[in-house]
């Protein structure tokens, strides 16, 4: 415990926050970033700063979710841009959805008292199953980026679930947010459709292993 | 190409640097309006290894810790010179414009 520089402490934060980058980067550049974070840290300081900490997890997240198919696959890359651009969209529905959880509740209260519990679990439901959906689109974009041959299947089977949802969305009437969820719904389908007939295409193929792993 | 890359380009133009050499040249040459942070760097130097532009010149132990040294690859240097010829054509055209509409005035 004889640090009174307090290097070590920084040292070992430094390497806290490394550990967000993919295991390969941090055996290529791990030791030479700690050397470069050091230089540039002030005597005394025990923490990183603010604004470094953000540039190193900002940095890994984005080196996490860049697609490592060739930039030649333009059809790949253009269906993974789709996907993040669907999960940022599912995001807007589901804070739209979370913000107006306790007024279209109460809307729905004021109509039928005895109802009020039931529909507000009901949008807690949904918000959830939302969130995961969120994921899901991540996931998928993470993967398709990654030319995995899963992932393409997995995206086809998540375009075919969001197709059934959006008829049923359609054919069931009175749904509680009834346009606006509604078109949500309608243009998150179509993002998928796009995405699902660029990464079913022939030069796509191209890009995917025929194994899941490696 | 964006600045960042450009500069770190740059900063390789006359010879190897290491990272930490790399963010203190580019804060000169950008006369300090550009701070690299170590994220942003070792992503742009790792992006650019893959695509070719920069090499790995050496690797150095400096007080017990580790320093790798960056050139720039011919193909590099051929995008830099390209970057900076488009750049200058640029520049050229804004300034002459602006020179004629000052003396029309």
């Amino acid at each position: 415990m004889n640090d009174p520089t307090g290097r070590g402490d920084l040292e070992r934060r430094f390497r806290r926050l490394l550990a967000w980058y993919p295991r390969e980067f941090r055996r290529e550049h791990e030791e030479e970033m700690l050397a470069v974070l050091l230089a540039g840290a002030a005597d005394g300081q025990r923490r990183p700063g603010l604004a470094a900490s953000a540039d190193l997890i900002g940095n890994a997240l984005a080196m996490w979710l860049r697609p490592s198919v060739p930039s030649s696959a333009r059809a790949v890359r253009a269906a993974v841009g789709l996907m993040y651009a669907g999960a940022v969209l599912e995001v807007a529905a589901l804070l739209t959805m979370v913000l107006t959880t306790d007024s279209v509740a109460a809307a729905v209260a004021r109509r039928e008292p005895a109802q009020w519990q039931a529909v507000h679990a009901q949008l807690v439901a949904t918000e959830i199953a939302a969130a995961l959906v969120v994921a899901a689109w991540v996931w998928l974009a993470w993967g398709n980026g990654h030319g995995r041959g899963w992932a393409r299947a997995a995206f086809l089977i998540f375009f075919a679930l969001t197709t059934v949802n959006v008829m049923g969305s359609l054919a069931q009437d009175g749904a509680t947010y009834a346009p606006a969820d509604l078109t949500a719904g309608a243009v998150l389908w179509l993002v998928a459709l796009a995405a699902a007939v660029l990464i079913v295409t022939p030069r796509a193929s191209r890009c995917y292993q025929r194994q899941p792993a490696g | 190409m964006q600045e960042a890359t450009f500069l770190i380009l740059t900063a390789l133009a006359d010879g190897s640097q290491h990272g930490y050499g790399i963010i203190a040249d580019v804060a000169e040459i950008s006369g300090g309006r550009v701070k690299l942070r170590a994220g942003t760097l070792y992503t742009a130097l790792d992006r650019l290894r893959a695509d070719g532009l920069i090499s790995l010149d050496r690797e150095e132990i400096v007080d017990g810790r580790l320093r790798r040294y960056y050139r720039l690859t011919p193909d590099g240097a051929r995008q830099l010179a390209d970057e900076a010829a488009r750049l200058r054509a640029n520049a050229a055209a804004a300034l002459s414009r602006l020179n004629r509409a000052e003396v029309a005035t």
